[in-house]
C-alpha cells in the first residue's frame, strides 16, 4: 500500500515537473517571440510624406551686360518656385520628387535684337534657320529709326524666359540605418537649353553614426539650342551681303558717325563666320564628403568636387568687341562719342564677335562647414570654400550664420557671406579683348571681384503640426532676405519664403 | 594642391579618434539648426551664385551643369 503512494506520488512530481517545464518552454518561448518581435521594430527613414514649397523673388541691377560685350542694363527679376515632396515608400525608402519652375524677365537678354527697341521687328517670318524663336528682320516701314542701345531695355522675345526643372531621388537606408544608397534622375529646360541628368550616391555611418562618408557622382548631357546675336546671325544668314536681310536699307556708321559703303571690302563683318558647331555641354562631378562629430556640439563636414565639364562652354547670346578692330554702329551718328555713357539711348555697336571659351573646364572645390552648438538660445553654423579651375580662377567663399532662438517656436538667422574670385585667363572688359586670342569674354561674371552678402530670416516650427491644410498639418514656415554687392557696380536682393508641411 | 587635399583628408580622419558620442548624447547635434547643410529656405540664393558667380560645389549639392551658367 505504502509502495503503491510512494509511486503515485513520484507520477505527480514528474507531471508536475512536466508541466513546469512545459510552462517554462512556452513562456520562453513567448518572452523570447517578443523580444524578437521588439529587435525587428525600426523607425521609418521618413514617419510620413512631406511637402516643402518655397518660393523666390530676386533682382539685379548693374551696368556690365554680358550680351552687349560688358556695358549697358544688366537689370533683371526672376520668379520661382519649388515644390519637394518625400514620400516613405516603406521603413527602408524614400521616394522625393523636386520640381522648380522659374520665370525671368531681363534688360540684358531682351539686348540679342538691341533694335527691337525702336520697334524695328517687324514680325515677319524670314527663313530663319537658328534655334531662337526671334525675328531678326527689322521692319522696313520704320527703317531710319532702326535704333538701339546696350543701356535700353528691348522688347523682343529674348527680354524673358522660363527655365523648369523636375528632379527625381530614390533612396534606400540599409536595415542598420548605417548605409543608404540613392539614385536621381533629372530634366531642365529653357528655350536655349536642355538638359538631361542622372546620379548616384552611396553614404556610410561609422563609429556609431560619429562618422560619415559619403560618395556620389552625376552626369548631365545638355544641349544648347543657340540664339545668337542678330547682326552676327543675320550677317552669316545672308552671307555677307550687307544689303540683303536685317542689313537691307539699314545704314552701317563708321566711328565718326559716317555712313559707310556695304559693298566694300571693308565693311563690317564678324570676326568669324562659325559659330556653334558642337551643340553639346556634358558635366561630369564626383563628390566625396565626410562629416565627423567633434564633441556633443559641435560637427565638422569637408566637402570635396571634382568636376569635368567638356562641349560649348561659352554662351552664344554674349557679344564681345576688339581693341584691334575698327567699330561701326547702326543709330544715330551723334551719340557715338557717347556710347559707354547711359545717357546713349540710340546708337548701338555691332559685335566683332560672340564670346568664345575652350571646350573643357576642370573644376575643384573643397568646401568645409562647422557647427557648434553654443548654447540653448544660439548656434554657430560656418562655411569655408576654396575653388579651383583650369581656366584662371581661383575663390573663396566664407559664410556665417547665428541661429537665435527667440522662443520655443521663432528662430531668427542673421548671416554674413564673402565671396571673392580671379579673373578667368580669357576676360577682359569692353574693347579691350584683342583678336588674336584663342578665346574671350567680357562676362563679368567670369572678372576679378568680390561681392558682400547679408541676409536676415526667420523661422516658424510647430512640431505638432496644429494648423492643417486638408491632410497636411503645417509644420513651419521660414521667410529669409538677401541683400548681395558687389565691387564691379552689380546690386541684387533675394527673398524666400518656404514652406513646410507633413502628411498625416 | 593634392598635397593639401591629402592633409586635410588625414586632418579630418584623426578626428574620428575623438571620444564617441552616443545616441542620447546628441540631443545638441540633433537640433535642426546643427545640420551640416544649407539650410532649404537658402536654395535659391546658392542658385544666384551659381549664375552670378565663376565657383560652385563643394556644398553637398548640385556642382555644375543643368543650366546655361558658369
Amino acid at each position: 500500500m505504502e509502495e503503491n503512494r510512494v509511486v503515485v506520488v513520484d507520477v505527480i512530481n514528474k507531471i508536475s515537473m512536466k508541466k513546469t517545464i512545459l510552462l517554462i518552454f512556452l513562456l520562453n518561448s513567448f518572452l523570447g517571440l517578443s523580444q524578437e518581435e521588439k529587435s525587428d521594430y525600426k523607425k521609418r527613414v521618413l514617419e510620413n510624406t512631406e511637402l516643402d514649397i518655397i518660393s523666390s523673388y530676386y533682382a539685379q541691377k548693374g551696368e556690365n551686360a554680358a550680351v552687349t560685350g560688358g556695358i549697358g542694363k544688366e537689370k533683371l527679376s526672376d520668379i520661382a518656385t519649388n515644390i519637394v515632396l518625400s514620400i516613405p515608400l516603406n521603413e527602408d525608402n524614400v521616394f522625393t520628387i523636386d520640381a522648380t519652375i522659374s520665370a525671368y524677365t531681363s534688360a540684358s537678354s531682351s539686348n540679342l535684337n538691341p533694335f527691337d527697341a525702336s520697334g524695328a521687328s517687324s514680325g515677319e517670318e524670314e527663313n530663319d534657320d537658328d534655334d531662337d524663336e526671334f525675328d531678326d528682320k527689322p521692319n522696313k516701314s520704320a527703317l531710319s529709326n532702326v535704333i538701339g542701345s546696350p543701356w535700353i531695355e528691348s522688347s523682343g522675345a529674348s527680354k524673358g524666359d522660363v527655365w523648369a526643372n523636375v528632379n527625381f531621388n530614390y533612396s534606400h537606408s540599409s536595415k542598420d540605418r548605417n548605409s543608404i544608397v540613392t539614385a536621381n534622375a533629372s530634366v531642365s529646360s529653357e528655350y536655349d537649353y536642355f538638359s538631361i541628368g542622372f546620379g548616384g550616391g552611396y553614404t556610410k555611418l561609422l563609429n556609431e553614426k560619429n562618422t560619415e562618408i559619403d560618395i556620389k557622382g552625376s552626369i548631365y548631357l545638355d544641349t544648347w539650342h543657340p540664339a545668337y546675336p542678330t547682326e552676327i546671325h543675320s550677317y552669316l544668314e545672308v552671307e555677307g551681303d550687307l544689303n540683303d536681310g536685317f542689313f537691307e536699307n539699314v545704314d552701317i556708321l563708321n566711328e565718326n558717325g559716317n555712313i559707310i559703303n556695304k559693298n566694300r571690302s571693308n565693311a563690317w563683318n564678324p570676326f568669324q563666320n562659325k559659330l556653334i558647331d558642337d551643340k553639346g555641354r556634358n558635366t561630369y562631378s564626383l563628390s566625396l564628403s565626410l562629416s565627423q562629430i567633434l564633441s556633443k556640439k559641435a560637427q565638422i563636414s569637408i566637402f570635396f568636387d571634382v568636376v569635368q565639364q567638356n562641349g560649348w562652354l561659352a554662351n552664344p547670346m554674349q557679344r564681345v568687341y576688339f581693341s584691334d578692330r575698327a567699330n561701326y554702329y547702326i543709330g544715330n551718328a551723334s551719340s557715338i562719342p557717347n556710347y559707354t555713357s547711359k545717357n546713349n539711348k540710340d546708337v548701338f555697336q555691332l559685335a566683332d564677335d560672340i564670346e568664345r571659351l575652350p571646350d573643357t573646364r576642370l573644376k575643384i572645390p573643397i568646401g568645409t562647414r562647422l557647427n557648434y552648438y553654443l548654447n540653448e538660445v544660439v548656434a554657430l553654423r560656418t562655411y569655408y570654400r576654396y575653388y579651383y579651375d583650369d581656366w584662371g580662377i581661383t575663390s573663396h567663399t566664407a559664410n556665417i550664420e547665428l541661429p537665435i532662438k527667440i522662443s520655443d517656436t521663432f528662430t531668427l538667422y542673421p548671416s554674413y557671406r564673402y565671396y571673392t574670385q580671379t579673373a578667368a585667363d580669357y576676360f577682359a572688359p569692353f574693347e579691350q579683348l584683342v583678336s588674336s586670342s584663342d578665346f574671350y569674354t567680357s562676362d563679368y561674371d567670369l572678372s576679378e571681384f568680390n561681392s558682400n552678402q547679408f541676409g536676415f530670416g526667420i523661422s516658424y516650427t510647430d512640431i505638432f503640426t496644429k494648423r492643417r491644410i486638408w491632410k497636411f498639418g503645417l509644420k513651419s514656415i521660414n521667410i529669409n532676405y538677401s541683400s548681395y554687392k558687389r565691387n564691379t557696380g552689380l546690386k541684387a536682393g533675394i527673398i524666400n519664403a518656404g514652406l513646410k508641411f507633413v502628411m498625416d | 594642391m593634392i598635397k593639401k587635399i591629402v592633409f586635410a583628408l588625414i586632418a579630418i580622419l584623426s578626428l574620428s579618434s575623438c571620444a564617441v558620442v552616443k545616441e542620447y548624447e546628441k540631443i545638441y547635434l540633433n537640433d535642426p539648426d546643427m545640420l551640416l547643410a544649407a539650410r532649404k529656405i537658402k536654395k535659391f540664393d546658392t542658385s544666384f551664385h551659381v549664375y552670378r558667380e565663376a565657383a560652385s560645389g563643394a556644398n553637398g549639392g548640385k556642382s555644375g551643369g543643368g543650366c546655361g551658367c558658369n
